[in-house]
């Protein structure tokens, strides 16, 4: 009895020694990657790749670095022709800078990694938005010389101040959007969605979930009445010609790597590809007739693709920080965790066997809710409405200043400057959540906010 | 059951001290890797980028001379000009973090390729070629590669009279729109500007404010610099045009200047490494070194040498010897490589396990 005394003690000490944290919650889920996290905080972490890539692999991700760098020039050029005629940015790199999210724009001539999605009511029979005619599904807001942007974006910043139940106020801003200047006039009615590039870290291993892993998370109708419902977006695959289950954009919208880098070479370059070798002006004024389609091979677009697979996921910080751990426990116990889900365990990758069988911590459903009215851009994308978003995943969000730089900012529009505000915003199904974060004294508000940081 | 007892406390103790030596390994005191930052910090970093802006100006000057006074010798100063101040730019890759991508300046500053279809058609327009407008338009018609396109020409050999008064303007405009992005730069960086330098040497300070929690994470910024630089010179400048035995990948090809490009990349990292740089006091990544691995120190340094070295023993101009001296063009990629390996396996778990 006395030995058992004595044994427990010791192993108090020991954990003492470790902030009294137990085993359990200090390592569950340090790695959130999986193997493919790897330590560090500085501003090239979203850079590395996965630490358990073989040695052909890692030679594959250094030359699928640069095809994420390339810069496209206007064809016919030596090297690199092709970008637009009209676009919005000339390189991956130059939205996804250091592969984080990109900072909002200071400059209406340089938007870096913002871009606005348009549509007029209704979709296409394949479920998609349906584009405004001599416009498409995207604004590209720039163009070659001689060519004219589709339009230029204006916007000015709205801002209302809340107050938490202990007094304290909150001020949060959202900009308006409007286009100016259009190459042809624009219909009266028309719908926009502001969008952030967001950090590409991670990627792989979310295309490696299995699919009845997330649907097994969604409840589309609430059948369990707890206020969060969480649907699967199916969406157009091209390559299926079918529908799979949407898991990459902020509505979701893509259901796959290849498809949505391909969609990003065609849309935001107007570098037409093997999946999509038709201009993004097609029938349009603009359209040039230069007959030097695809501009990009299988090779350079499976390479960027692989880019976005193979990136290392940094691991948590500052664990043990006793702030660090009551605001993680304050993000479960507000229930943040109904659609931040935080973990899943991969299947077996067709391809790829560094993405395989990885337990890791997204923080994400992977499904769309409805974030209410404040958020909304009131612009479906096949089964996501206009108040839905996905769940984004939370991995790296720590480090999105450190990466990004000060106007590296959060949601969709890049509204937040910072996570209190960003939870602030969230409204729909999570509205009880974050009135219970409103109701929270500071100093928890604090720590809930530290935990976030620590992913 | 007596002899159980003591076997259990023996256990007990055994387990005890065991903890208690875990215990105190996480409470070693980090040492302080102050005097290394500032000297980086102040007497690499923003020296370099003091002297790229110095160096960008000195190219205006150039530039406005040659429009005044076209001549062959005015046009040998701008080249000259030109080629002086891409040894702080290419100096400087070895640190490309911060300001110099989070605003956005390295596209203003080095986009390649040129986009020489609308270059011509701006060069045929009747814009109004001010530094506002060059300002205005993509990287790839801005910034070194477009003077260089300019000024150069193709083969490398143009004449100063068969420049028009168009190509004038626009180097002029273009040179200024350089110099306003080195400044912007360098002010970025510089203490009574806008700072981000207290970034680095205030890493881990108690009631100073970094980007970085920690003099560690700055330093393993530092050296994953490094290592990025020499696998691009490796695997990217030297490989591409080498490996496809196509010139129109290389990327200082008008000038010829690929080789200073490359040693100067290897200087960057040898800078950053040292300390030393212009005269400064040589605190550098070494320091942190040296201690822990006097061998992989000299390994790296020596590394570094014969990259240089092998980069500047190519005969002729990059452009040719990728066909005509291969083996030359193969070794100097090999050291590269070499060093990009030491640097990785050797100086970058050192720095990780800090």
């Amino acid at each position: 009895m006395r030995l058992n005394v004595v044994l427990f003690a010791l192993v108090c000490a020991f954990f003492g020694c470790k902030n009294e944290v137990t085993v359990l919650e200090e390592v569950e889920d340090l790695k959130l990657g999986g193997e493919t996290s790897i330590t560090g905080t500085f501003i090239k972490i979203f850079e590395q790749p996965a630490p358990n890539l073989s040695s052909t692999e890692l030679d594959f991700h250094r030359d699928a670095d640069k095809a994420f760098g390339d810069i496209f020039v206007t064809a016919p050029n030596f090297i690199n022709g092709g970008l637009g005629p009209v676009f919005n940015q000339n390189s991956c790199e130059s939205c996804h800078l250091s592969n984080g999210r990109s900072p909002f724009p200071i400059d209406a001539n340089d938007l870096r990694g913002l871009l606005i999605r348009i549509s007029v009511p209704g979709a296409e029979p394949t479920g998609e938005p349906l584009g405004i005619p001599n416009f498409g599904g995207q604004l590209q807001t720039k163009a070659l010389f001689g060519k004219k942007a589709e339009a230029k974006l204006e916007w000015q910043h709205y801002s209302a101040t809340l107050q938490y139940v202990d007094g304290d106020q909150i001020t949060l801003t959202k900009p308006n959007f409007s286009l100016v200047n259009p190459y042809l006039p624009l219909p009266d009615h028309y719908l926009m969605s502001p969008r952030i590039a967001p950090p590409v870290i991670g990627l792989g291993l979310i295309e490696a979930i299995s699919e009845s892993d997330i649907l097994t998370l969604a409840d589309p109708d609430d059948s369990d009445a707890d206020g969060i419902s969480g649907k699967a977006n199916w969406v157009w695959d091209h390559h299926t010609n079918g529908r799979s289950l949407g898991r990459f954009g902020w509505k979701a919208g893509q259901p796959s790597l290849l498809q949505q880098t391909a969609g990003a070479y065609n849309q935001d370059m107007g570098i037409t590809n093997p999946r999509v070798p038709i201009e993004n002006c097609f029938g349009q004024s603009q359209m040039d007739n230069i007959m030097d389609d695809p501009e990009i091979d299988e090779n350079t677009l499976k390479a960027a693709t692989f880019y976005t697979q193979s990136l290392a996921i940094p691991q948590r910080r500052n664990t043990t920080d006793p702030q660090v751990r009551k605001g993680k426990k304050l993000f479960y116990d507000l229930n943040c965790t109904a659609c931040h889900q935080p973990n899943f365990v991969t299947g077996t990758h067709a391809e790829y066997s560094f993405l395989s069988n990885q337990k890791i911590f997204p923080y994400s459903d992977l499904l769309l809710h409805d974030m209410g009215d404040g958020l909304a851009d009131n612009r479906s994308e096949f089964d996501a409405n206009g108040n839905e978003w996905r769940t984004p995943p939370l991995w790296g969000l720590g480090l999105t200043k450190i990466v990004g730089g000060p106007n590296a900012n959060y949601l969709h529009d890049g509204r937040a400057k910072t996570l209190e505000e960003a939870i602030m915003w969230h409204g729909g199904e999570s509205e009880t959540s974050k009135e219970n974060f409103r109701k929270l004294s500071k100093t928890d508000r604090l720590a809930l906010v530290k935990f976030l940081e620590s992913l | 059951m007596i002899r159980t007892k003591i076997n259990q406390l023996i256990y007990c103790l055994t387990i005890s001290i065991l903890l208690f030596a875990t215990c105190r390994k996480e409470e070693n005191i980090t040492t302080d890797y102050s005097k290394i930052l500032l000297n980086l910090a102040n007497d690499v970093i923003l020296v370099t980028y003091a002297e790229l802006d110095t160096k960008t100006q000195d190219l205006v000057t150039a530039l406005t001379n040659l429009e005044t006074h076209p001549s062959e010798t005015n046009l040998e100063l701008a080249r000259q000009a030109w080629r002086d101040a891409r040894v702080p730019w290419e100096q400087s890759e070895g640190f490309l973090f911060g300001p110099v991508d989070q605003q956005g300046i390295d596209p203003a500053i080095d986009s390649w390729p040129v986009n020489q279809p609308d270059l011509d058609a701006v060069l045929a327009s009747p814009e109004v070629l001010s530094k506002a407008y060059i300002d205005g338009l993509d990287g790839t018609l801005k910034g070194f590669h477009t003077i260089e396109y300019l000024i150069f020409g193709v083969g490398g050999s143009k004449s100063f009279n068969s420049f028009t008064s168009r190509e004038f303007e626009y180097l002029r405009a273009c040179a200024q729109s350089l110099e306003g992005a080195t400044q912007q730069l360098y002010y970025a960086w510089k203490p009574d500007q806008h700072n981000f330098l207290a970034n680095v040497i205030n890493a881990g300070k108690t009631g100073y404010t970094s980007v970085y929690p920690s003099q560690k994470a700055t330093l393993e910024e530092i050296v994953n610099g490094l290592v990025v630089i020499a696998d691009e010179v490796a695997n990217g400048k030297i490989n591409d045009p080498l490996s496809q035995q196509n010139v129109n990948l290389e990327e200082s090809r008008f000038s010829s200047n690929s080789k200073q490009d490359f040693a100067d990349n290897i200087r960057s990292i040898q800078n950053a490494y040292t300390g030393v740089y212009k005269g400064s006091t040589g605190l550098g990544i070494s320091n942190v070194i040296s201690s822990s691995n006097s061998l992989a120190d000299k390994k790296v340094k020596q590394d570094i040498e014969d990259a240089i070295i092998a980069i500047e023993s190519i005969p002729g101009s990059f452009t040719s010897a990728i066909f005509n001296a291969k083996s030359s063009v193969e070794n100097a990629q090999q050291k590269v490589r070499n060093l990009q390996q030491t640097l990785e396996e050797q100086i970058l778990p050192i720095i990780s396990n800090l």
